[in-house]
């Protein structure tokens, strides 16, 4: 009798089991790009602002926001750049990237630093055929009281940035750096690299863009609502983020609604025997009543015996699981490809499996047990 | 004391106006049936509240405590009156009322793991006195009626209760069967010295094991009521 409802209880438990772990597999792949490529979180200005220092303090301290650097125009951050050392003496121009520590695309790789650490984008890189540790030297030229000017600079390439990093030929630089090059370019003294000039702007100065990156792909939503409210204009790739997540959504409505049944008609089922075996035994729970039993001993039976039947079911159900889940795993793994799992769970699904089962069997065989309190206990004695 | 109910559209109220019990007594409620023995036999029992009661003191020898049933009732303290039953009271049903998944032994043994005491030897010694050593590690439904009766009276006496009550306990045995039985009940409470309350419609067996009788007189039926008092009794 129990022993047919732990099994009753596995094959309800396991067909669930397994839709949630091809629902988690399945959104977990799908949702796997979108976490580790730092593009979708990215969040992109359109056209030019023009944005304080304090801006991108309130920016930097919100929990949302992963990584915020300013840019300054596109026209005064470019440079061109040349590798004295290689024989080709190639010079192209690079567009400057600002950077700092945490920056997303650059994944493990030390950002730069002050004037004269940088890294190059892989086109660059390429281009100009760099060879781990060679020297490389910008070239800055402006007209300044109508007369030419070139300034060189000595730089060091720590290391190159990831391809997918910037995708055309690009300079990863350190703040100062940026600020220092527009400087040098609108004709404004730059003192620490010894370039002449007009008297250096205060800190009002402002700044035309930013790099932005979300905490989470999730927050780049609320993120581009917040800047297009104080009329920001930004681009994101929140079309591909949302496609995934309603998806998810979805799958996620479909599975508790098949889930609610099947715990529901467990439930009954489970609750209806534990109440008719209650009904069946109620001329022995009597006598163990007028033997001395307490009432509270008397109800705990048919909830203990519920918790075993639930524990003992889920169990079943979670090894039958592994099983499926390994030949699933097989079976899909050639059209998924990537041998990414397509069918998986998390230690806590099970535990919350358990709970839930828990929750659900107790509750039934409760019910039996309020019943059983209930009982006249003399009356039953009588019947016999 | 009084308990009113009703059953099958008929009100029955059955009153105690005295009932004094005193220790090692052995009594018998005798009447027809219907006439409120087992309902009488469950209020002593303390396992069927009384509709009304003024003084309902029970002292058990063992502990020679008073313990005021009456207030346990009306404070719901049903585990207090689960503990005083699981020490102080055996009780022995028509039909056995023995758990059909556990041998004779273990039903025996039943009374005494429920007050924590040992159960070494209890079930051998029991079976022993009643005629059913060979029965012990049988199933009852394996045992014949008698048989299973007086598992029952071993139940009911492993844990040394104070007062043992039987309700009809040899209404389903053949006569020859329900004397020996009777016999071996009486002998045992003299033996141990224990208060015995019986129910029974057999006045003459009654008659015949030296109990004293206390009749349930039918003081008026009518339509759709019955009223029983059990005389007054001092004992």
């Amino acid at each position: 009798m129990t022993s047919c409802f732990i099994l009753a209880l596995s094959a309800v438990l396991l067909p669930l089991l397994v839709l949630f772990g091809l629902k988690f597999g399945i959104i977990g792949n799908l949702l796997a790009p979108l976490e580790d490529d730092p593009r979708y979180r990215q969040i992109r200005p359109v056209g030019s602002g023009s944005f304080s220092s304090d801006w991108f303090d309130q920016m930097a301290a919100r929990d949302d926001v992963a990584f915020i650097v300013p840019r300054t125009r596109s026209i005064s951050a470019t440079m061109r750049l040349r590798l004295p050392d290689s024989e080709t003496g190639r010079i192209i121009s690079v567009e400057l990237i600002p950077s700092a520590a945490g920056d997303p695309v650059l994944g493990d790789l030390d950002p730069p630093s002050g004037f004269s650490s940088v890294l190059l984008s892989q086109d660059a890189a390429d281009k100009l055929a760099f060879a781990e540790g060679a020297g490389a030297e910008g070239i800055l030229s402006r007209t300044y009281k109508s007369q030419q000017e070139t300034v060189l600079l000595p730089l060091t390439v720590t290391g190159v940035a990831p391809a997918g990093a910037f995708e055309r030929d690009g300079m990863f630089v350190s703040h100062e750096l940026l600020v220092a090059v527009e400087d040098f370019l609108d004709g404004r003294a730059v003192p620490p690299l010894g370039w002449d000039g007009s008297p250096t702007q205060d800190d009002s100065r402002k700044f035309s863009g930013f790099r932005l990156y979300a905490r989470d792909p999730g927050d780049v939503a609320g993120l581009r609502r917040g800047l297009m409210a104080r009329g920001i204009d930004v681009r994101t790739r929140q079309a591909d983020i949302e496609l995934v997540q309603s998806l998810d959504r979805n799958l996620s409505i479909v599975f508790w609604i098949i889930a609610g049944i099947a715990a529901v008609g467990y439930g009954i089922s489970f609750g209806s025997s534990v109440w008719a075996n209650i009904e069946r035994k109620q001329r022995d729970f009597s006598v163990l009543r007028l033997t001395g039993f307490r009432t509270r001993g008397i109800v705990s039976f048919p909830i203990l015996q519920a918790l075993m039947t639930g524990v003992l079911g889920w169990a079943i159900a979670a090894v039958i699981y592994f099983f499926v889940q390994a030949g699933l795993n097989t079976l899909l793994a050639e059209s998924v490809g990537g041998g990414e799992a397509v069918c998986r769970l998390l230690p806590a699904h099970f535990m919350i499996a358990m709970l839930l089962t828990l929750s659900t069997a107790s509750a039934a065989a409760a019910l039996g047990g309020i019943r059983l309190a209930k009982l006249e206990p003399s009356l039953a004695l009588r019947e016999g | 004391m009084v308990k009113s109910y009703e059953a099958g559209g008929t009100e029955f109220r059955l009153s105690v106006p005295r009932l004094d019990i005193l220790k090692g007594a052995k009594l018998a409620f005798v009447g027809e049936s219907g006439s409120g023995k087992s309902t009488l036999l469950e209020l002593l029992a303390m396992i069927l509240r009384p509709t009304e009661s003024k003084a309902f003191n029970f002292q058990p020898a063992a502990d020679g405590q008073i313990h005021d049933i009456a207030a346990a009732w009306e404070s719901a303290d049903a585990d207090h009156l689960s503990d005083l039953r699981s020490r102080h009271i055996g009780y022995v049903l028509q039909s056995g009322g023995l758990l059909p998944y556990l041998t004779v032994r273990d039903n025996i043994n039943l009374s005494r793991r429920l007050v924590h005491r040992s159960t070494e030897d209890v079930a051998e010694h029991w079976a022993e006195r009643l005629n059913i050593a060979a029965q012990l590690d049988k199933q009852p439904a394996k045992l014949s009626i008698g048989q299973r009766q007086r598992v029952a009276i071993a139940r009911s006496l492993a844990h040394d209760p104070s007062v043992l009550i039987a309700d009809e306990p040899t209404a389903s045995v053949d006569p020859l069967h329900a004397e020996r039985i009777m016999e071996l009940m009486i002998g045992l409470v003299d033996e141990l010295g224990v208060t015995l309350i019986v129910a029974s419609h057999a006045h003459r067996l009654m008659g015949r094991a030296g109990l004293q009788m206390i009749d349930h007189a039918i003081d008026a039926v009518s339509g759709n009521s019955m009223h029983v008092t059990v005389s007054d009794a001092s004992s």
